[in-house]
C-alpha cells in the first residue's frame, strides 16, 4: 500500500466541471446514497457483543498464579509510566521467596486511559490488558479498583499473555 | 347556515388539521432525519423507543419540557424570550397560504384547500413572513449576551438578506410566467409537465439553493456552525425555548419544501389527471397525494444533501450568494422573458 | 605545576593525585564502582580502566598516580570496548531483581549498565547462588548476590568509623561480605554503607520496600539530632517523611550521618501526636480555638503578671528567625531579665566524627539571636529554682522538647500559675499547658541553624501544614505532587494547622500592638542580618545549600547549661 500522501499534490486549479459544483455535488449524494443500502455495522449492545481479538486492551487486571497470590513484585513501573497517574502501589516485605508485594494496588479506573503501557513496561508479565469493557459505577470511591477486584486468574488471561510473547516479545 | 359560520367551522377546522399535521411531520422530520443520517452512514438510527423507534420524537420532546430553563445573566430577558416566540410564529403563519390541493365542493360550497385561500399577494407574503423570521434569529443572538449567539445572529441575517435578493429573482421568474403572485394561480400555470422547474431550470437551481440557505441548512448552516459557534444563536438557549427554535427550523424546511413543490413542480397537481376519467373525490386524493408526494421527496432531498455535503466557508458563502447565485437569477429572469415573449 | 592531558583537556594537578582524582577536579566522570574520594583506594572494581599513551596495557584511574606530561584517554575505542568487558564480567553473577530491589532508580550499577555496557551477556550458565536476606546488623540487611564484591563498607568501617566489623569471606566467586563471627554492624554510622553501596546489596531495615526513589521528593535540610548540623536531603511522598538521607558538605559532615540523626529525628513529624491548631485551657481541659482566640487569650493572661514574674524560654530547636523575634517581643513588652533557654548537652556522647554532646541544633544560633538575659536577670538553673520559690509565676516556652529530658521538670511545671507552650508534638509540657500553639516542625519551614563550627546553614519546608503549598511555595516537588490535583488521594492526606513560631510571634505581637511587616521568612532574617554584627551582610542566597560561617564579632561567652 502505498502510504507517501506527502508527495500527493493537492489540485489548486479545479476544472471547469469542478467548479460550477454541481457535478460534485451529484457525485457527493450518489455516495451516500450507495451507502444507504449497504449492510449496517451496528451491534445492538447489550443483547449483542463482539468478540474481541487478543489485541484488545480493556480494562488491566493483575495476574494471579495457581497459588493465589498475585505475580505482581511492586517494583512500580507501572505506576511511573501510567501518563494518567491511575496506579497507586505500595510495596511491603513477604516472607516468600520473591520477597515484595503489594501490600495496597489500586487502579483509578475513572483517570485509566487504557493505553496498556503499564503492560507494556511490567518486567514480570504480571499487569495485563483484560478483554473487559463494561465498567460502570454509581459513586467515585467503587471506580477505585483494589486489589481483590483487579486479581484475575491466570488461565483467564492466557490468550492475551500468548498474544503478548508473539507480538511484543 | 350563513356562508360566515359556515366558513369560519371550516377554516377553524382547516387550522386545526394543518396544525396539528405540522407539528406531527415536524416531529417525525427529525426522526426520518436521524435515520436517514444513519442509513448514510451504515447505522441503524433511533430504534429504541416505541417499534423501530417511532415513538422517539416523543420521547425527544418530554425530555425537552423537563429540562431547566436557564436565561443566561448577561442577557436581555424580553428579548431573550421574545426571539423563540416570533421564530415559531413565523414558520406557522407562513403555511397560511400554501395551497395542498385544488377547490373541492362540499354541501354546495367551495372549498380552498389552503388556510387563508385567493390571497392574491400570496408568493409577497411568505417572502414578508421569511424576512421577519431573520429577525428571531438575530435577537436571540443578541440578547443571549455571549459572543457565540451573536456571532451566529450575525451571520445569519448577513446570510438571510443575501440569499433573499436571488431568492426574490427567481421567484419574479415564475410570477412572470404565472402573470399572479397568487399560489393557486401559479399551481394552475404549471398544468401538464409544464413545471417551472423543467421551464426555468436555472432559476430551479437558484430557487432551491437559495432555500437552503434561508432554512440554515447545510452546506448553509453558518449561523450554528458547531466547531466555531458552540451552537450558534441558539447557544444559550434551552429546554423549550430551545425546542421552540428546533421546531422552528424544521417547520421552516415544511415550507420551503411546500413552496419548491408549489412554485417549481406544479404543486399539488398530477401530470394530466384531469384527463384519466376519474371521481371527482378520488380526482383530489390523486392531488393531495401527488403534493404530499412531491413535498416527501423534496424533504428527503434535503436531509439528503445535509449527510452528504461539507459547510462551506463563510467567505464561500457570500461569494456564492452574491456573484453566483444573483447573476444567476437575472439570467433566468432575462430567459423566461424570453420564453414568455415566444409564447404569448 | 605538573599537567596531564585527559581526553585532550589539559589539566592541572597536584603531584601525589591519581589520574581518577584529577579527572574529577576537572569534572571529567571516569566511571567506577570500588573507588570513593573518602576511602582508600582499593582497585577491585576494574571499571575504571583508561588507556595511556605509551603504557602497554589499560591501567586503573583510581590507582596510577597522574605523571606530568601523561596523555589518558577514558573515551579511547579500546577503553570503551574493556569497560563493556568489565560490566559484562560483573554483571555475570548479578541478578536480575531491580523490579524487587530498592536501590533501583538511584542504583549507580544500573546507570552504568544503560551507559557503558552492551547490555547483552554471553553467559549461558546458572548464575551464583548466595544468601539473601540476612541481617548484617540491627539497621542493615545485605543481598549477598547483589553485592559486586567493592569493598566500599568494609573499608568505610575501618576507615572512617575505625571499628573492624564487616569483611569479605571465602573466595573466587563465592566470596561474599559478613560481620566477623560474634560481631554485628552496628557501629554509630552503619547506615552510611547503605549510601555508598554501589548497588542494591546493603538495603535499610528501616526504609526496605517503603517507597521507590522517583516517587519522592527530596528537599535539602539539616538535621535536627545535634549541634553538628549534618546536611541532609529529606525523601517525602504523599506530604510524609520517609527517610533521610545525608548530603555532601565537606566543610560539616563530608558524606556521612550517624544512624541516630538518621532514624530518630524525623518519625515525629507525621506521628499522631502532632499538635493539630491552636489550644486553650478552659475548664480545666485544652480546647481547640481559633489563632486569633488563642493570641487574645495568651495577650490577656500575661498581662494578668508582674514583668518579673514571668520567664521566658527560648529555643535551642527553633530557628534563628524564630528566636530574634521571641527575643523582640520579650524585649519590647517584659524586658530581657528573665529571657534564657535550655542547652541539651548529655556528656559523653560525643565522638570524633560527628556526633556531638549538645543535643539541640541551634543553641550558637539561639544565642546569637539575643536569647540571654541580663545580669541581674535568671539564666536557666536559677529560673527553675525561682519557679520552685515560686519567684516566676508564668513561663512561656518556645519549641523546646529537651526541656522533658530535664529530672522532675513535672513538678516545676505543677508550681507554675501559667505556661504558654509553642510545640510540635503533645508532651507533659503540653498537657501543662494553659495555652498551646502548634509550631511548624523543622521539615515544614524556612529557616536558618547555626551549628557548633558556626556555620550558618538553610533549613528548607519538606512537608506541606495548612498554611503552605507544595507548589506555590516553591517546594521540591514529586511526579506525582506536579501532576496530581487537589482531588487526587495522594494529596488528601490530613495536613496539620500549624505555623512557623516568628509567625504565631507576629500575630502574639499584632494583640499587643506593636504590628510586624513580615510575611516571609526572609524579612525576618534580614531585619535580623541588619540588627546583629555577626550576621552583617548574609542573606539567604549568600547562605546557599552548604551555609557560610558566620564572622564572631564578639566571642560566644560560656554557655547557660541545664543540671543535666
Amino acid at each position: 500500500m502505498n502510504t507517501n500522501y506527502a508527495n500527493k499534490n493537492r489540485l489548486k486549479d479545479l476544472t471547469f466541471w469542478q467548479k460550477i459544483y454541481v457535478p460534485e455535488i451529484i457525485k457527493g449524494l450518489s455516495v451516500t446514497m450507495k451507502n444507504m443500502f449497504k449492510p449496517n455495522f451496528t451491534l445492538q449492545y447489550p443483547e449483542e457483543k463482539f468478540i474481541q481479538p487478543d489485541s484488545y486492551r480493556g480494562r488491566p487486571v493483575l495476574v494471579q498464579e495457581e497459588n493465589n497470590i498475585e505475580r505482581c513484585v511492586a517494583c512500580g513501573l507501572c505506576a511511573r509510566v501510567c501518563p494518567a497517574l491511575a496506579i497507586e502501589v505500595q510495596a511491603n516485605e513477604t516472607e516468600s521467596e520473591k520477597e515484595r508485594y503489594p501490600e495496597k494496588f489500586e487502579i483509578n479506573m475513572l483517570r485509566c486511559i487504557f493505553c496498556g503501557f503499564c503492560e507494556e513496561v511490567c518486567p514480570e508479565e504480571a499487569i495485563i490488558m483484560s478483554k473487559d469493557y463494561e465498567l460502570v459505577f454509581r459513586v467515585r470511591e467503587d471506580a477505585i479498583y483494589s486489589k481483590d477486584k483487579l486479581l484475575v486468574p491466570v488461565k483467564d488471561l492466557q490468550d492475551r499473555i500468548n498474544y503478548l510473547r508473539e507480538f511484543k516479545g | 347556515m350563513n356562508d360566515f359560520v359556515f366558513y369560519t367551522v371550516v377554516t377553524l377546522i382547516k387550522l386545526v388539521a394543518f396544525v396539528s399535521v405540522i407539528f406531527l411531520s415536524v416531529a417525525y422530520l427529525v426522526y426520518f432525519e436521524r435515520k436517514i443520517a444513519a442509513w448514510a452512514q451504515n447505522r441503524v438510527g433511533p430504534n429504541r423507543v416505541g417499534p423501530l423507534g417511532l415513538l422517539q420524537p416523543f420521547a425527544d420532546v418530554l425530555k425537552l419540557t423537563l429540562k431547566e430553563d436557564i436565561v443566561p445573566d448577561a442577557a436581555n430577558k424580553t428579548m431573550h424570550t421574545l426571539a423563540p416566540m416570533i421564530s415559531i410564529f413565523v414558520a406557522f403563519s407562513t403555511y397560511a397560504v400554501i395551497p395542498v390541493g385544488p377547490d373541492i365542493t362540499v354541501f354546495g360550497r367551495t372549498i380552498s384547500l389552503s388556510l387563508a385561500p385567493g390571497i392574491n399577494i400570496g408568493v409577497l407574503y411568505v417572502l414578508a413572513l421569511t424576512s421577519i423570521g431573520v429577525y428571531a434569529i438575530t435577537f436571540a443572538g443578541w440578547s443571549s449576551g455571549s459572543k457565540y449567539s451573536l456571532l451566529g445572529g450575525i451571520r445569519s441575517s448577513a446570510q438571510m438578506i443575501s440569499y433573499e435578493i436571488s431568492m426574490g429573482f427567481s421567484i419574479a421568474g415564475v410570477i412572470m410566467l404565472a402573470s399572479s403572485l397568487q399560489m393557486d394561480e401559479i399551481v394552475k400555470s404549471q398544468h401538464g409537465w409544464m413545471w417551472n422547474a423543467i421551464v426555468q431550470p436555472i432559476g430551479f437551481i437558484t430557487f432551491v439553493v437559495s432555500s437552503f440557505a434561508e432554512t440554515n441548512r447545510l452546506p448553509f448552516d453558518l449561523p450554528e456552525a458547531e466547531p466555531e459557534l458552540v451552537g450558534g444563536y441558539h447557544t444559550e438557549y434551552s429546554s423549550m425555548k430551545f425546542a421552540a427554535f428546533f421546531l422552528a427550523e424544521y417547520a421552516n424546511m415544511l415550507i420551503a419544501s411546500a413552496m419548491i413543490v408549489t412554485l417549481y413542480l406544479g404543486g399539488w397537481q398530477f401530470p394530466y389527471a384531469e384527463t384519466f376519467n376519474i371521481s371527482p373525490m378520488l380526482l383530489v386524493g390523486l392531488q393531495i397525494g401527488a403534493f404530499v408526494l412531491k413535498m416527501v421527496a423534496v424533504l428527503f432531498f434535503f436531509i439528503w444533501v445535509r449527510w452528504s455535503l461539507p459547510r462551506f466557508r463563510y467567505d464561500q458563502l457570500m461569494d456564492i450568494g452574491w456573484k453566483v447565485m444573483f447573476p444567476l437569477s437575472l439570467i433566468n429572469l432575462l430567459w423566461v422573458a424570453i420564453v414568455t415573449m415566444f409564447m404569448k | 605545576m605538573p599537567k596531564i592531558t585527559i581526553d585532550n583537556k589539559e589539566i592541572d594537578f597536584t603531584q601525589g593525585q591519581t589520574i581518577i582524582q584529577a579527572a574529577e577536579a576537572a569534572s571529567i566522570d571516569i566511571p567506577h564502582f570500588c573507588w570513593h574520594s573518602a576511602l582508600s583506594v582499593s582497585g577491585n572494581c576494574r571499571v575504571c580502566l583508561v588507556e595511556v599513551e605509551k603504557m602497554p596495557k589499560l591501567v586503573i584511574a583510581c590507582s596510577t598516580l597522574a605523571t606530568d606530561g601523561m596523555v589518558v584517554s577514558s573515551q579511547s575505542e579500546k577503553t570503551l570496548s574493556a569497560r563493556s568487558a568489565v560490566m559484562e564480567f560483573i554483571l555475570i553473577n548479578h541478578p536480575l531483581d531491580c523490579p524487587i530491589c530498592d536501590e533501583a532508580g538511584d542504583c549507580k550499577l544500573q546507570n552504568y549498565t544503560y551507559k557503558h555496557s552492551n547490555g547483552e551477556s554471553r553467559f549461558i550458565e546458572s548464575k551464583n547462588s548466595k544468601d539473601k536476606r540476612v541481617a548484617l546488623g540491627p539497621n542493615v540487611m545485605f543481598d549477598g548476590e547483589r553485592c559486586i564484591s567493592c569493598s566500599r563498607c568494609i573499608r568505610f568501617c575501618d576507615e572512617i568509623v575505625g571499628e573492624k566489623q564487616l569483611t569479605f569471606v571465602k573466595r573466587g566467586d563465592r566470596v561474599t561480605i559478613s560481620t566477623f563471627p560474634g560481631k554485628e554492624l552496628d557501629n554509630d554510622y552503619s547506615m552510611n554503607v547503605i549510601d555508598i553501596c554501589p548497588v542494591g546489596a546493603l538495603t535499610s531495615r528501616d526504609f526496605r520496600f517503603t517507597s521507590r526513589v522517583w516517587e519522592m521528593s527530596s528537599t535539602k535540610s539539616i538535621c535536627s539530632g545535634c549541634s553538628k548540623g549534618c546536611n541532609i536531603d529529606v525523601w517525602v511522598r504523599n506530604n510524609q517523611i520517609l527517610r533521610l538521607t545525608p548530603r555532601q558538605n565537606d566543610a560539616v559532615n563530608n558524606f556521612w550521618m550517624c544512624d541516630e540523626g538518621r532514624l530518630n529525628t524525623f518519625k515525629h513529624i507525621n506521628a499522631d501526636t502532632r499538635i493539630n491548631g491552636p489550644q486553650v485551657r478552659r475548664d480545666g481541659a485544652l480546647s481547640k480555638v481559633t489563632w486569633d482566640e488563642a493570641f487574645s487569650a495568651a495577650a490577656s493572661e500575661l498581662k494578668a503578671f508582674s514583668k518579673d514574674e514571668i520567664g521566658f524560654v527560648g529555643s535551642p530547636q527553633a530557628t534563628n528567625e524564630d528566636n530574634f523575634l521571641f527575643s523582640k517581643f520579650v524585649k519590647s513588652n517584659f524586658g530581657i531579665k528573665n529571657l534564657t533557654f535550655f542547652k541539651h548537652i548529655i556528656p559523653g556522647t560525643a565522638d570524633s566524627l560527628l556526633q556531638k554532646e549538645d543535643k539541640s541544633p541551634n543553641s550558637f544560633g539561639a544565642e546569637l539571636a539575643g536569647i540571654k538575659p541580663s545580669k541581674d536577670g535568671y539564666d536557666f538553673a536559677s529560673l527553675l529554682s525561682a519557679i520552685n520559690s515560686h519567684k516566676i509565676k508564668a513561663l512561656y516556652i518556645l519549641e523546646d522538647s529537651n526541656i522533658l529530658e530535664i529530672p522532675e521538670i513535672e513538678s516545676y511545671l505543677s508550681k507554675l500559675d501559667l505556661l504558654i507552650v509553642h510545640s510540635v508534638n503533645s508532651s507533659v509540657l503540653t498537657q501543662r499547658a494553659n495555652i498551646v500553639f502548634p509550631a511548624a516542625s523543622y521539615a515544614e519551614k524556612n529557616g536558618t541553624w547555626i551549628n557548633c563550627d558556626g556555620i550558618i546553614q538553610r533549613i528548607r519546608p519538606a512537608v506541606t501544614t495548612q498554611e503552605i503549598d507544595r507548589s506555590l511555595d516553591g517546594f521540591s516537588m514529586s511526579r506525582l505532587d506536579k501532576f496530581g490535583t487537589e482531588y487526587d488521594r495522594w494529596n488528601q492526606t490530613a495536613k496539620v494547622d500549624a505555623r512557623p513560631s516568628w509567625k504565631i510571634l507576629c500575630g502574639l505581637m499584632t494583640v499587643f500592638g506593636q504590628k510586624q511587616k513580615f510575611s516571609i521568612v526572609e524579612e525576618v532574617f534580614s531585619e535580623m542580618s541588619n540588627t546583629i554584627p555577626s550576621l552583617n551582610g548574609i542573606d539567604y542566597s549568600s547562605i546557599g545549600d552548604l551555609g557560610i560561617k558566620v564572622s564572631l564579632k564578639s566571642p560566644i561567652p560560656a554557655t547557660i547549661e541545664g543540671k543535666h
